[in-house]
């Protein structure tokens, strides 16, 4: 039966998995492969995994426990290989890099940041701004019918939206660069211009916090500032 | 300011409470194995394309000009200074809404692919959950931020 794998860690990680289950429905056991070097927990493949919910949860909470007790290398949803015995044969293969990765990541987590800004209040900064945007837009109000204006005053809003998101998405990002260790930028999202993940230690977690909160002060209260952490450290294997 | 601050690990559901907003982690970031494959997993391809910002297009043009042209234009014309004060007084309700609005779409895309095949053990939680509790945390966020700072 394929075996579907949640994590690699050191052999001397505790592994404390009770309580908890793996994916599927009946949700699988997990167990764990051991090599000299590395450990990894795993379970069986439920025969149709699919990202429900209930599947997602088991693997981040698998990911999240392990994260407590030390560091963890998070595996990609629904990983799967072919049995038990070529996952120990995957382990000793990799057994240097992965080492090498679990001690860069030892006592760090990742903390992922999305931001976003109101539109309206963006829509008025750039009608304040821009001379050409507010001859369009007074044009197209008095000429409901004159489809080219309304294109060209989209397309320049649409053009002020992106620069101006991605300038402040670059201000926001590398204020808080300092306070962590390592960068991992995500694409934006419909809401978000801002979705950045950070790496940061445990010790410099409130530090690190303290930063983001900082920041969403400074920007006032068009932004909304969305912290979501400590996270098993995704972006960062 | 608004900050939402959620911490999985001190959550008793262990990280169920804000899946949505890690989905994109758990289910595009983490580490593989070359030599091993990713399951099939139906739903996820149209739950990406749904979430990507879409920008360069008639649709998108059109709605940000007639967004414009909605806006109150004197106010548009102020000093920078008062502008920010009227923007502060009449955003609570009409941007909220509209952020609300394409956020719900998002999950509700991502409640449809989560949905399939469930049992009637889970349909409770799972019927408020996905749906209710993320487009609330959107629509109270700034409130409940405010509450705390």
């Amino acid at each position: 039966m394929p075996t579907y794998i949640y994590a690699i860690t050191a052999a001397d990680h505790p592994l404390r998995l009770d309580g908890l289950s793996g994916v599927g429905e009946p949700a699988s056991d997990l167990r764990t492969v051991k090599t000299g070097a590395l450990g990894a927990v795993v379970s069986d493949t439920p025969a149709e995994l699919r990202a429900k919910r209930r599947d997602l949860v088991a693997h981040q909470s698998v990911l999240e426990r392990l994260m407590a007790d030390g560091a963890a290398l998070p595996m990609r949803f629904g990983l799967v290989g072919p049995d038990d015995e070529q996952v120990r044969a995957a382990l000793e293969q990799g057994k240097d890099a992965y080492t090498a990765r679990l001690s860069e990541l030892d006592g760090r987590l990742e903390y992922n940041l999305k931001v976003s800004r109101e539109e309206q209040s963006l829509l008025r900064e750039i009608l304040a701004e821009s001379q050409e945007a507010r001859r369009l837009s007074e044009y197209t109000r008095e000429n409901p019918g004159a489809q080219d204006q309304m294109m060209a005053l989209g397309e320049l809003v649409s053009r002020e939206i992106q620069g101006r998101q991605e300038a402040a998405g670059k201000e926001v990002a590398a204020s808080l660069a300092d306070a962590a260790e390592r960068i991992s930028e995500g694409e934006p999202t419909k809401t978000h211009f801002l979705n950045v993940s950070y790496l940061v230690r445990r010790d410099q977690a409130s530090a690190f916090a303290q930063a983001v909160h900082e920041e969403a002060e400074r920007r006032g209260d068009d932004y909304t500032f969305a912290l979501n952490g400590p996270l098993p450290p995704y972006s960062f294997v | 300011m608004s900050l939402v601050q959620q911490s999985n690990a001190s959550n008793s559901g262990g990280g169920s409470g804000n899946l949505y907003d890690v989905l994109e982690l758990i289910l595009d970031r983490g580490l593989v194995i070359d030599a091993f494959v990713r399951v099939s997993l139906v739903g996820i391809e149209i739950l990406k394309i749904d979430v990507r910002v879409v920008v360069a297009s008639v649709d998108t043009y059109l709605r940000f000009a007639e967004a414009c042209n909605r806006l109150d234009l004197e106010s548009g014309r102020k000093a920078p200074a008062q502008l920010t004060d009227i923007v502060g007084d009449t955003m609570e309700s009409g941007a909220k809404g509209k952020s609300k609005g394409a956020l719900t779409g998002a999950v509700e895309a991502f409640t449809d692919s989560l949905q399939g095949g469930r049992d009637d053990s889970d349909d409770k939680e799972k019927e408020k959950r996905p749906a209710r509790k993320t487009s609330a945390s959107s629509s109270s966020r700034r409130t409940s931020q405010r509450g705390e700072e």
